[in-house]
């Protein structure tokens, strides 16, 4: 049996060491899917506490058998899409991916040059402000797809959605990001880099 | 070869043989939007995980601390409420039976008796004069303001339906 099992057993039966050792381990994934989501890394960060407190309070519910990290996104997700939902008539900001502050990007192993990284650097923000347009519910299942590596399957489950209804939420958020990555080209971006120039297959 | 089929491939995320690769390639050259949407999903692909500030899981253990002293508290009042709106209501409708407690069982089980012939006449005499009431009122109030009445009381059953499912449903995802 993995650590993991064991610690989410232990926090069922009332073990508060085993769930804080759960937290440890998701606190990052947890906290990176409710800032896609959210936008806001303070919003992200009482949004996840919210999710780990949720799944605390349902443990004795839980089933084993079932991914503990694939149920508690699924949580996270859920909470994201009820509070967006709530705040639709409220406008709030969405901060651009900061390396200072609250929020840090984990660092990545295979870091190219400087000048490449700091034009993926502008595209990820620029898809970050653009993931805020979407609803809420595609932005989770294209969250979901694209940063968890969840298959159609497994984001069907997570948002108790139906395959097809993913597929089709998933290739209307895709078509609403190219339609507005398009309108609104990059800033600085230079008109002969292609995207085609890198193979996507 | 028109633009829908190479759409959906970038969308379905097919795999391909090395010359339909061939035809995407030459089609991504000409459409900018499926450019777009090639570039969009290898943005999606490359953006990496953001982590809270350090010290979350301490900043949880706070919280959690905090939520769980709460909850008892909000138990602990809960628990004092009930006692101060309970008691008296508990105390108003054993009265009858109480004043007879040192009685003999035979007037217990008459005052038993007693007391619940008066709930089943009060009950029949508030809806005979609730009938009496609806007849008079027919008399004189128009169907429209029957049909607002209805109306509202159909509003507030919803309503209240309403917040009962939201307070008594599971969290989704749980």
């Amino acid at each position: 049996m993995s650590d993991e099992k064991v610690w989410v057993i232990q926090a069922q039966q009332g073990s508060d060491e085993a769930f804080a050792q759960l937290v440890e381990i998701y606190h990052k994934p947890v906290f990176n899917l409710c800032y896609r989501m959210l936008g806001e890394s303070e919003a992200a960060e009482d949004a996840a506490q919210e999710t780990f407190l949720r799944s605390y309070q349902n443990l004795p519910r839980y089933d084993v058998s079932r991914p503990f990290g694939t149920w508690l996104l699924s949580i996270a997700a859920h909470y994201c899409i009820d509070l967006l939902r709530r705040k639709k008539f409220t406008i709030f900001s969405m901060d651009v991916e900061t390396d200072e502050g609250a929020t840090f990007e984990l660092p990545d192993a295979s870091a190219p040059d400087p000048e490449t990284e700091s034009v993926k650097k502008e595209q990820r923000d620029r898809l970050h402000l653009l993931l805020k347009e979407l609803d809420s519910t595609d932005r989770a299942a294209l969250v979901l797809r694209y940063w968890y590596d969840f298959s159609e399957v497994e984001v069907a489950q997570s948002l108790n959605l139906t395959v097809s209804a993913v597929k089709s939420r998933l290739h209307r958020a895709r078509r609403a990001l190219a339609g507005m990555w398009q309108k609104e080209p990059m800033p600085g971006m230079q008109p002969e880099r292609r995207a085609y120039e890198t193979p996507a297959f | 070869m028109k633009h829908q089929p190479f759409e959906e491939w970038l969308l379905n995320e097919t795999s391909l043989t090395p010359e339909q690769k061939r035809e995407l390639d030459l089609h991504v050259r000409s459409c900018v939007y499926c450019s777009a949407l090639l570039e969009t999903e290898m943005v999606l692909r490359s953006a990496r995980m953001i982590a809270p500030a350090e010290g979350f899981a301490a900043r949880f253990r706070v919280y959690l601390a905090e939520r769980k002293l709460a909850d008892r508290r909000r138990r602990g009042w809960g628990a004092v409420l009930f006692l101060i709106t309970g008691l008296p209501v508990l105390f108003w409708l054993l009265s009858p039976l109480l004043s007879r407690f040192p009685a003999s069982p035979s007037a217990w089980i008459v005052s038993l008796v007693e007391w619940g012939i008066f709930i089943v006449t009060t009950v029949q005499a508030m809806s005979q004069a609730g009938e009496v009431l609806l007849k008079v009122l027919f008399g004189f109030m128009p169907p429209f303001v029957w049909l607002i009445v209805v109306s509202a009381f159909a509003g507030i059953s919803l309503l209240w339906s309403v917040s009962i499912w939201r307070f008594t449903r599971v969290p989704q995802g749980v």
